[in-house]
């Protein structure tokens, strides 16, 4: 089968390495903007496939959609088209943008993709993407759902890095008593303790979990996000960066905690992974993809709580590409 | 004698836009200081994180 790669930032090489190791993808056609830094990526992948790097032109995308099976968009600042024309060509497109606004648009596809017969499968990376298999994961286990709390740690490239600083000054959107209420990003600390890291302080930040997961259970009481930052990063989000991001961000994780009832009883199931964010991102985005490319998603476009029907079966993938998959046990608040 | 008057009223009005202004950035300070500190938090007091098995992560219904 023949994959598209449209970005070879931090997350598009994780994701590249994770699809031709995975030996489904026989062929990887590898869409950058910048020619020079793209080969010198895809001569250091490995695999069974054929690599192919190309620069970025309508044209030449057009050109590779035919014989495609799947497109996986990993550049940053979305370009609709791309989506749009894999659609037309009735190809399922894979994102992993964590940009609220590319979000929208691509869910506005759902009509478009249903009538074509493919997915979109919308936020495919770590936040959103790795907190929404969790999510439907533990709502599984769950007689009623009634909150789901996402919270992160770290970011992965320097887009990822970059849409983190934007994120923590824009107006968030919580889902509260079914219905939607604007907060004020960087605002309603919370200490959460994360897998194989201490505690850190987060903070509401303007990302698109909250909108996927409510999209998925519209009986949901509560949805919240939330990501760790600094002093600093939150002082300085009205301003531009200070100083460039670093390469790839090397600490990183997701936490998901999910309340409801259980057996008559009030419970709270708490699930999350550690590791570097873009490794994590590029893990989901190719186990996605390559279910995508084989047609095991149905047709249509949503976030991952709703495209997969079985989140388990996703989350053992992860487990076998390295992803280390924890549970909290034990009490999570103290007896106030 | 009227501009003696005028310079007095003036110089109040100056007084008190400048005690405004002052109130107004100590309390924006305050705010920022709030903001920027947090408050609340609460470790976990008990309990710890457990790898997921395959047996976990099979669908509900087969376990």
């Amino acid at each position: 089968m023949r994959a598209i790669l449209v970005g070879m930032g931090a997350v598009g090489a994780r994701s590249a390495r994770q699809l031709l190791s995975s030996n489904s993808i026989s062929e990887l056609i590898v869409f950058s903007q910048r020619a020079a830094g793209a080969e010198a990526k895809v001569a250091a992948l490995g695999g069974a496939g054929v690599v192919r790097p190309e620069l970025l032109s309508d044209a030449s995308f057009s050109e590779a959609l035919r014989g495609a099976s799947v497109v996986l968009l990993a550049a940053p600042g979305l370009r609709f088209w791309h989506a749009e024309e894999s659609v037309r060509a009735g190809v399922p497109v894979v994102s992993v943008s964590d940009d609220p606004g590319d979000v929208r648009k691509l869910l506005d596809l759902d009509g478009e993709a249903t009538r074509q017969g493919v997915a979109v499968a919308v936020g495919a990376g770590m936040v959103p993407g790795l907190s929404c298999l969790l999510t439907a994961w533990a709502a599984s286990s769950m007689d009623e759902l009634s909150e789901v709390h996402v919270a992160s740690l770290g970011t992965g490239g320097p887009a990822c890095a970059r849409r983190h600083h934007a994120a923590l000054r824009e107006p968030v959107e919580e889902w509260r008593d079914g219905a939607w209420e604007r907060k004020v990003a960087s605002s309603g600390r919370e200490l959460v303790w994360f897998p194989e890291q201490a505690g850190a302080d987060c903070y509401r930040i303007n990302r698109p979990d909250t909108l996927l997961i409510a999209r998925t259970y519209p009986g949901l009481r509560f949805a919240t996000t939330r990501a760790a930052a600094s002093r600093r990063d939150r002082f300085t989000s009205w301003l531009p960066m200070l100083r460039p991001p670093h390469p790839e961000g090397t600490v990183g994780a997701v936490r998901v905690e999910v309340r409801g009832l259980r057996g008559g009883a009030a419970d709270t199931v708490v699930v999350g992974a550690g590791g570097r964010p873009a490794l994590l991102a590029g893990a989901v985005a190719a186990a996605i993809a390559a279910r995508a490319a084989s047609g095991q998603l149905p047709a249509g476009a949503g976030g991952l709580a709703s495209l997969v029907e079985s989140p388990g079966e996703v989350l053992a993938d992860l487990s076998e590409r390295g992803v280390r998959l924890v549970t909290f046990e034990g009490a999570t608040m103290s007896p106030a | 004698m009227d501009s003696g008057t005028g310079r007095d009223s003036g110089k109040t009005k100056l007084k008190l836009l400048s005690r405004a202004l002052f109130a107004v950035g100590l309390t924006a300070l305050a705010a920022i200081i709030i903001r920027l500190r947090g408050s609340g938090g609460t470790p976990p007091h008990g309990g710890g994180w457990r790898e997921l098995s395959a047996t976990d992560l099979e669908p509900m219904d087969k376990k």
